[in-house]
């Protein structure tokens, strides 16, 4: 009796020194989530003081609002062609930064090329702005080598604004792909690049044939990771496009903001935010089971 | 039952976020001191709490972009500020959600230390029976001008009407890469305020409104008038490129980097234009006007919110703020007029000739203010600047712009 | 069934220098074993066979090509590496194939090859699996039958059985003897364990420090060794060696003299290192008719016996002469007191001699 309730106490203690952690965490998800959930079934909260519930009026009105819809598609646009590009260019890097060059040159670059990351999503957007510009460099350049005749507004042209918005995003978000990558790489024995070498590989077979397996796992795991957070992304298209022109760039959670802080309709943001919440809940499955897989 | 949970939830968070909340302790939020880097309005909270030792005032301060919002969910989940910087575009909106309190009745007593009378109109009109706010001060929209560039292009004078300004935008983007004659900010980038910043200015100047009493009425001949007017001078390479991407920031940006010919914006922004670069040939002048001397009356205001606990002592601050003393040093400091009209005198002593010309369009021209009392204001913003991004584009007439905006607009303020 | 010739191969890493001018030259279908201790450079020399390091300088030529410049892919070599180096993620069919495929060979070919060679190393029944769910044995095979199917003209191995046990060792490496009498190709094996050393090559070479010691057939290398390094490095248990001082009709050894002729050229007085094998000094009372035939060069001495580890056939017979701990051998049947002095009799015609001084050979 007493052994079972020593044992009880000895195997609870390490959940005990949890709890605290874990009531504060359960608390700070679980009431927004829940809110937001609830506020949803209402026709409107916070600026009504007498909300009706509706049920779920609120999602009939967004899955026949075109606006959804095209929000929706350029949130897929957006998040595939930013994992894409984060994925190209993040490997892309990691190679050359793994090359075995002077030990100095490679930390300087290692460094030089996690810098994106470190910069706040305003000082992003507003510098991509001034190189996007009509008079910006990048239109300078465009025009000294013959590309173009005419400068571009590349993010005031609905045809031009969802590619230069991946591009920024693409900028932003590679080194972290490229520091994991660089983790995996290093891992890999080198013996299996002299092997195959010997067998005849050159750069791409060896890229494909060895980098590549071998780094599976971190691939997946890190593309549904970016992936996730790319989905919700809101920063810095807000500020870098705020998703015009016209509605060319909006996403689902631009989409949100400027239901619940523009327009004030915060039972329709909140719709859109449970929308969000669902599928981003779908990938981070995903990746919970991806991640128990390779324990 | 969701207003029960609601007010729990609220009671609780505010019991939380506000222990202090002690009797003789109001809050004031605003964006004013985010916009005035010499520690003005910290003084004047001390000045204040010198003159009334009884009452403590907590400045807090947010950049210009956040208030709104701030204003909203703080009072919705109940730790609202007493004292709130007010915007006249957000009246409609604070209005529908009950977040203003009445000043009717404070307006009335005989101890203020300024007369009703005496302040700057625009803000006091009654909107369902009621005044909402006092004007801490108030500036005009005024066109800025490069008289270096307007020079260089051949005039020896800015523009004063429409024609000029088509004549002066196409000859100054003429002179060589890189210059353009006027910017225009419609970019969908927040605020997404472009219209109200350039387009309505013009509109007035041009004797067109866009409301009809409190409904939207921007399906009118005027507008598209003034619409067609923005297309062709876009259309003849007036306007800069890219001003579907351009925004305010930006804009201003550009005509103090002496890249533009002209710039519509706030009185205001004189003082940042000269202090940034003194080297510029830089006047400034009425908005051009087509038959019609009428300017975008805008300030900075102040309300107090329905849901303070101290509204008495709310008003005792804001009664200080609107002295005929405190509010020239108030105006001098944002580089603007006064909103009390009596303390125009000591505002105008020492003024520099930027200011005595919006002083001059303030008193000779008919100031206007619409957005106070439309539906939706910011929302309606964003739906101009899309359809005016459109119209720009070669997308749509002028007429279709008209047209769409109206229709969106009533869509939104339903 | 290429000759390789090395000519005087230098490999520099930064300042430090790995080898110091390598000079070998292996016959067509030769197996040349490259041995010595940790760090000495065999992996470089290898290596740089291969084409993965760059000749810091020097030549290296296979057939009649100097192959300096060219890359791995383009010498006609195939090697095995000490950790097997198998594609994870491909299995032991495409593992072997994937040479084949990426030289475009067609298809049937590569399949007939692919189970040619399976069958050999009796992997067929593996084809279909990936590596990690081999034995360290199998993968071993399949990681030969890989450098197999390509055909090579040479094969490089860098210690491809030290991952592996005893007995499996034993096996592999006799399956590696048949595999090269049946191809016939030409094989440089890189190895620190003289038993493989001594079993498998038709050229031993022996390094040290970045520079051949010496080399020659295992026979040469173990019977007629040209330095104190040498001696020591082949054989176990190794050669005593010991230094002496020569007298007048032999050497003398601690306290103790052995009678035996005078190493050439050298006069009482002088001191040596006399190198002899454990098989050659054995208890008087064991003497063997060989050891007998000739007397004059043998001479029992009474020492001490400290130690007698017994190994099955034989014993090893651990004694003191002097200051040094030498070892004898006796038979697995006789019985010797650990602790007593007993009479050790040298076979000293088996005997060899050295100058301390440069540690080469007194011939
Ligand atoms: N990449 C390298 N950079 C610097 N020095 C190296 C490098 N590789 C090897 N060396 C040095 O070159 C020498 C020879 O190394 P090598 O690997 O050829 O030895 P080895 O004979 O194969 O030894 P082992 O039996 O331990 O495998 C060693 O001193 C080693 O430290
Ligand atoms: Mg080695």
């Amino acid at each position: 009796m007493t052994s079972t309730i020593r044992q009880m106490t000895t195997k609870g203690t390490p959940y005990f020194f949890l709890l605290p952690g874990l009531v504060i965490l359960g608390a700070l998800l679980s009431v927004p989530l829940y809110k937001v959930v609830e506020y949803s079934l209402y026709d409107n909260v916070i600026v009504e003081r007498n909300p009706t519930y509706v049920g779920l009026a609120n999602y009939q009105t967004l899955l026949t609002d075109p606006g959804y819809w095209s929000a929706g598609l350029n949130t897929l646009l957006f998040t595939v062609g930013s994992v894409l590009g984060h994925m190209v260019v993040g490997i892309g890097l990691a190679l050359l930064v793994n090359a075995d060059i002077a030990p100095r040159a490679r930390t300087f670059f290692r460094s030089m090329l996690v810098l994106p990351w470190i910069f706040t999503a305003v000082v992003v957007a507003l510098n991509w702005q001034l190189l996007l510009n009509p008079f910006g460099l990048i239109n300078y350049i465009l025009q000294w080598m013959g590309l173009t005749t005419e400068p571009l507004d590349w993010l005031g042209d609905p045809n031009l604004a969802m590619w230069s918005l991946l591009l920024i995003s693409t900028w932003r978000g590679y080194p972290f792909i490229m520091v994991s990558f660089l983790s995996g790489l290093q891992t890999v024995p080198r013996e299996l690049y002299e092997a195959a070498e010997i067998d005849g590989a050159g750069f791409w077979s060896k890229f494909w044939h060895v980098t590549l397996p071998q780094l599976k796992p971190v691939i997946y795991g890190v593309a549904l990771l970016d992936l996730i957070w790319t989905f919700q992304l809101f920063p810095l298209v807000w500020l870098s496009t705020g998703g015009g022109p016209g509605r060319a760039t909006e996403v689902l959670s631009t989409l949100t903001f400027r239901l619940a802080f523009v327009d004030f309709q915060f039972s329709q943001a909140a719709t859109v935010a449970v929308s969000i919440l669902i599928i981003s809940a779908a990938f981070t499955l995903l990746y919970l089971r991806n991640e128990a897989r390779r324990l | 039952m969701i207003k029960t949970r609601m007010t729990a939830f609220a009671l609780a968070a505010a019991t939380a976020l506000t222990p202090l909340a002690a009797q003789g302790e109001i809050e004031w939020l605003q964006w004013f001191a985010a916009e005035n880097t010499d520690g003005f309005y910290d003084e004047l909270v001390a000045d204040f709490e010198a003159k009334h030792p009884d009452i403590t005032v907590k400045l807090v301060t947010q950049p210009f972009g956040k208030v709104r919002e701030s204003i909203v969910t703080d009072s919705a989940i109940g730790v609202g500020s007493d004292v709130l910087g007010l915007n006249m575009p957000w009246t409609k909106e604070f209005l529908d959600i009950g977040i203003l309190e009445p000043l009717d009745d404070y307006l009335a007593r005989d101890d203020n230390s300024f007369a009703t009378g005496d302040l700057v109109e625009a803000p006091l009109g009654k909107i369902d029976g009621h005044t909402w706010m006092v004007p801490l001060n108030a500036f005009p929209f005024v066109m800025h001008v490069n008289m270096g560039l307007v020079r260089e292009a051949g005039f020896d004078a800015p523009p004063a009407t429409w024609a000029e300004l088509s004549a002066q935008t196409s000859a100054i983007s003429a002179l060589q890469d890189g210059t353009s004659g006027i910017g225009m900010p419609f970019s969908s980038q927040p605020p997404s305020n472009g219209p109200i910043l350039t387009f309505l200015p013009l509109l007035y100047a041009n004797g067109g409104r866009i409301m009809d009493g409190t409904t939207p009425n921007f399906d009118n001949p005027k507008v598209v008038e003034t619409l067609q007017y923005l297309k062709d001078m876009n259309d003849a390479g007036g306007m800069a490129p890219g001003a579907a991407s351009r925004t305010g920031g930006v804009d201003l940006e550009e005509f103090i980097a002496g890249r533009t010919g002209f710039l519509i914006s706030p009185g205001v922004h004189s003082s940042s234009i000269t202090s940034r670069n003194p080297e510029l040939d830089y006047t400034l002048v009425r908005v051009p006007s087509n038959g019609e001397n009428a300017y975008r009356v805008h300030g900075w205001e102040i309300g107090i919110s329905a849901d303070s606990a101290n509204k008495e002592d709310a008003w005792t601050f804001v009664n200080y703020l609107l002295s005929p003393e405190v509010n020239a040093r108030a105006a001098k400091a944002a580089n603007a007029l006064p909103g009390n009209l009596k303390a125009l005198d000591a505002v105008r002593e020492g003024a520099d000739e930027t200011l005595i010309k919006q002083m001059d369009i303030l008193s000779g021209d008919t100031p206007v203010e619409e957005m106070r009392q439309s539906p939706k204001a910011v929302g309606s913003w964003s739906v101009m600047t899309e359809e005016i991004q459109a119209m720009l584009r070669g997308d749509q007439t002028p007429a279709e712009t008209a047209t769409a905006v109206q229709a969106r607009w009533i869509e939104l303020a339903k | 069934m290429s000759r390789i010739e090395i000519r005087n191969l230098v490999k520099m890493y930064g300042a430090h220098q790995a080898l110091h001018g390598i000079d070998i030259s292996i016959q067509p279908g030769e197996f040349c074993v490259l041995v010595g201790p940790s760090g000495c450079g065999k992996s470089t020399t290898l290596r740089m066979v291969a084409g993965l390091e760059t000749i810091s300088g020097g030549e290296v030529s296979i057939g009649d090509r100097v192959v300096n410049g060219l890359r791995p892919k383009e010498r006609g070599i195939a090697m095995v590496f000490q950790n097997y180096a198998l594609y994870p993620s491909k299995t032991v069919y495409n593992n072997m194939a994937f040479s084949l495929q990426l030289s475009r060979m067609p298809k049937p070919e590569i399949e007939r090859r692919v189970r040619e060679v399976a069958e050999i190393l009796e992997l067929t029944p593996l084809l279909d699996r990936k590596p990690g769910a081999l034995s360290g044995g199998q993968r071993q095979r399949v990681a030969m039958g890989r450098a197999i199917v390509r055909d090579p003209k040479v094969f490089l191995f860098d210690e491809p059985l030290s991952n592996l046990d005893a007995k499996l060792r034993g096996q592999m490496r006799a399956e590696i003897k048949r595999l090269h009498q049946r191809l016939e190709n030409t094989i440089i094996y890189v190895t620190h364990d003289q038993v493989e050393a001594m079993t498998l090559a038709d050229r031993i070479v022996i390094m040290r420090d970045g520079r051949i010691e010496q080399q020659g057939t295992p026979d040469e290398i173990f019977h007629d060794p040209d330095t104190v390094f040498v001696a020591g490095f082949m054989g176990s248990p190794p050669m005593n060696l010991v230094d002496c001082m020569v007298t007048p009709d032999g050497l003398k050894l601690g306290d103790s003299e052995i009678t035996c002729a005078t190493p050439n050229g050298l006069r009482a007085g002088e001191r040596v290192i006399c190198g002899i094998r454990p098989d050659d000094i054995r208890p008087a009372s064991d003497m063997t008719a060989d050891m007998t035939a000739d007397t004059a060069h043998s001479a029992p001495i009474t020492v001490p016996i400290n130690l007698i580890e017994q190994l099955g056939t034989e014993k090893l017979v651990h004694f003191s002469a002097g200051d040094h701990e030498m070892i004898g051998k006796t038979g697995g049947r006789v019985t010797m007191a650990e602790g007593a002095p007993h009479p050790m009799s040298f076979d000293m015609k088996h005997a060899y001699f050295f100058d301390p001084k440069s540690e080469k050979r007194i011939r």
